[in-house]
């Protein structure tokens, strides 16, 4: 055994001063989830809207991404586990006070439903496509009568999942650039806003690709606005959370957050697609990746720079 | 089809020469320091060494000198690397105004595309080289350099000029 015995609470390894056990996989994960949350957010809601006919991208074709994206997802936080064995355990409690608890039942309930959303649209898309047995031929038929339900259940859990990305920092309340309840909706916004890129990118509907744009654009705006209040936010808290918000108004990570995040993630974006809405030409894939970058890049820089800030001193 | 869509004519090139002469002006008042694009590229090479062999990235004598001491920070958090992202971002910017924006290859009608290709890495390899013997390369050392009153600015002007010049006659297929 390699325990370790400490005698005062300062200066532990990859605890203290600063914290070092989070790395790039968290950032993935989170990224993948509020994409996958993103999706499903929308897919249920123009199916509730009754809207399947007009807007095929958003209510079928890009859920496709979001088995792929929570399975991938799901890997990148096994692989940051130190014992992945005993992942199970999550599910051997619930624990409403936890946000990790919510995450964990959340994903448990959303993984399958959104495969089985997107199964139930494959011989729409490959009509030779056959489900081989009898039971699963049933079973597309009852998803395909009982689509409402589902997507009310799937609008639920998609904006918990798109919260919970961001609460699973918030919860920190040891990390002053975390600790903040502007992060669920933060992370919620930025997740509505890749999932909204990634069905514009792949829509070919340029009605639909209207409305996505028209969507994206709001939700950078709104976004804009609660990066402004976090920072706000931040500038009249305490001390700690001054120096928080110090690591972006000039400190180590100003550069990397305003031009990659901000810049490029947000207002670029914006202006190209305002210049869309007024009639020049612009390929769409453009706005989209940038969005897409950005709100990886911004996730990435959200996970190292909260573990450098702390309460101590 | 919208009015808009129409793609715009470029334009006059004194007048781009001019407002990239003001330009350059405006950017040695906000730096303190001229324009550059090689620098960029060689800082990319700089970061891919140090992440591939760092030893002996670090003990080579002239990229070693891009690799900041301090390993936890990387070689590309130069101002000429940000430059360069600004300088995409203004590129699409100003070819969306335009409506110019399409994914294609320009060259004569006489030669295809992949020879245009070959032909540009060919040339754009050279130029890498000539750039780093030279310290830099058009914008970086002549342009800069010459708006500084630097001789080197006017030797490499003249001589990027001058070559391009005296070999334009051999390449000329690949433009007419």
């Amino acid at each position: 055994m390699n325990e370790e015995l400490f005698i005062s609470g300062r200066d532990i390894p990859h605890i203290d001063p600063n914290l070092e056990i989070w790395h790039w996989p968290i950032a993935l994960y989170l990224f993948l989830g509020g994409l996958a949350a993103g999706i499903l957010f929308f897919a249920a809601l123009y199916t509730i809207r009754g809207q399947e006919k007009e807007l095929p991208t958003a209510v079928k074709w890009a859920t496709f991404i979001v088995p792929f994206a929570l399975i991938i997802g799901l890997i990148a936080l096994i692989i940051d586990l130190k014992h992945p064995l005993y992942a199970w355990q999550l599910y051997m409690t619930i624990r409403i006070e936890s946000p990790m608890s919510w995450g964990a039942w959340t994903l448990l309930a959303v993984t399958p439903l959104s495969m089985i959303w997107a199964a139930s649209y494959i011989r729409e898309l490959w009509p030779k496509f056959d489900w081989r047995f009898e039971i699963l031929r049933k079973f597309e038929a009852w998803v395909q009568k009982n689509r409402l339900p589902l997507a009310w259940i799937m609008i639920v859990l998609a904006v918990i999942l798109g919260i919970y990305t961001g609460i699973l920092l918030s919860a920190f309340n040891a990390r002053p650039l975390w600790n903040t309840s502007i992060l669920g909706p933060l992370f919620l916004v930025s997740g509505l806003s890749t999932g909204a890129a990634t069905i514009m990118w792949m829509s070919k509907n340029e009605q639909e690709q209207a409305l996505f744009r028209r969507i994206d654009l709001l939700l950078i705006v709104i976004e804009l606005f609660f990066i402004i209040h976090l920072f706000m936010g931040f500038l009249a808290g305490s001390q700690v959370k001054i120096e928080a918000a110090k690591l972006f108004l000039g400190g180590e990570f100003t550069a990397p957050f305003w031009i990659f995040v901000v810049i490029i993630g947000l207002v670029f974006p914006a202006i190209l697609e305002i210049l869309e809405m007024r009639g020049r030409k612009i390929p769409v894939s453009i706005p989209a990746i940038c969005i897409l970058i950005g709100g990886l890049i911004f996730r990435i820089i959200m996970v190292e720079a909260g573990q450098i800030t702390r309460f101590l001193y | 089809m919208n009015k808009n869509a129409q793609p715009k004519p470029y334009i006059n090139p004194y007048l781009g020469g001019v407002l990239l002469g003001l330009l350059l002006l405006a950017t040695f008042y906000v730096t303190g320091r001229g324009l550059g694009a090689s620098g960029a590229i060689k800082s990319s090479v700089a970061a891919t060494m140090a992440e591939i062999a760092p030893e002996t990235a670090r003990e080579a004598p002239y990229i070693g000198q891009f690799i900041p001491e301090d390993k936890k920070e990387s070689p590309l958090n130069t101002w000429l690397v940000f430059q360069v992202l600004g300088v995409i971002l203004g590129a699409f910017l100003s070819g969306s105004l335009a409506n110019r924006i399409t994914l294609k290859v320009e060259h004569s009608p006489k030669i295809t595309s992949r020879t245009r290709i070959i032909a540009a890495l060919a040339g754009g390899f050279l130029f890498g080289v000539g750039s780093q013997l030279a310290r830099g390369c058009t914008s970086g050392a002549a342009l800069s350099g010459s708006a500084a009153l630097a001789t080197s600015g006017f030797i490499t002007m003249l001589c990027i000029f001058g070559s391009a010049y005296m070999v334009a006659w051999f390449f000329r297929k690949l433009w007419i």
